[in-house]
């Protein structure tokens, strides 16, 4: 008696059959629709820049106008607080040593500071922090010193 | 004041003199930042008339209106001056008020 032999064969119907074929990707725009789009929103961005752009320079032409109007107005101001600090401390030096014997007010002891030039030359070129708080003290000094370190 | 009288050398030469060296001969001066140019300026002037030796008896003024200008000597020590007076007269009782208020801070 010969039994039948199980073998492994496919299912009633065969075996589906199998998707080896490309799926490409869904193309939504093509090649030259993109580029389009790109030159349209760049064009679109530039001219908006453009507009920003001129707005700026407006509002620094009037900002640089401004400037120019009052810098000479400062400068000035500055240097006449300045002449009025170096008269004070003429006076105050007056005051202050006029009962040390051969001391000669903006000398020292009777000797000119420059030796070539006029006795009345004001040398402002050369004045500095230690010139002007001369009759204060330490502290004040090194505040104004620092602030024009910092500006 | 001996130690005031420093002979420093206010303007660098090169040791030996050619025409490479003549180049870029002058090149640490008074002149970029010129708050003492013109101090310097004449006394140049003075000294290469008179030549090195002569220039340094004749020009003597000159050089130390540059001096004066440069390192601030005579102007320094007035302010010392003022300032060792102000603490005496502070110590002994002959002032009531030590130190003046100072200038405003952007008056420089």
């Amino acid at each position: 008696m010969v039994t039948p032999k199980t073998q492994d064969l496919p299912p009633p119907g065969g075996y589906q059959k199998i998707p080896f074929m490309r799926v490409p990707a869904k193309t939504l725009f093509n090649g030259f629709q993109i580029i389009g789009a790109y030159i349209g929103i760049t064009t679109f961005a530039v001219y908006i820049y453009h507009l920003t752009n001129k707005q700026i320079q407006r509002e620094e032409v009037e900002m640089r106008s401004a400037r120019l109007a009052l810098m000479p107005m400062l400068i000035a101001e500055r240097d006449r607080e300045f002449l009025k600090q170096v008269r004070k401390n003429r006076d105050e030096e007056a005051r202050l040593m006029k009962n040390i014997p051969g001391w000669v007010v903006g000398t020292y002891y009777g000797e000119p500071i420059y030796k070539t030039k006029p006795v009345d030359h004001f040398d402002d070129n050369s004045l500095s922090w230690d010139d002007l708080c001369v009759h204060s003290d330490y502290r004040t000094q090194m505040i104004r010193q620092n602030f024009h370190l910092w500006n | 004041m001996f130690f005031f009288d420093f002979k420093m050398p206010l303007v660098l030469t090169p040791f030996f003199r050619t025409p490479f060296t003549d180049f870029t001969g002058g090149l640490i001066n008074a002149q970029h930042y010129d708050k003492c140019g013109q101090f310097e300026l004449d006394m140049i002037e003075c000294m290469e008339a008179y030549g090195q030796d002569r220039g340094k008896i004749k020009c003597r003024d000159l050089i130390d209106d540059f001096n004066e200008c440069l390192f601030a000597t005579k102007r320094t020590m007035r302010g010392i001056a003022m300032i060792m007076e102000r603490d005496r007269q502070w110590r002994n009782g002959e002032r009531k008020v030590h130190h003046e208020p100072g200038p405003r801070i952007d008056a420089f």
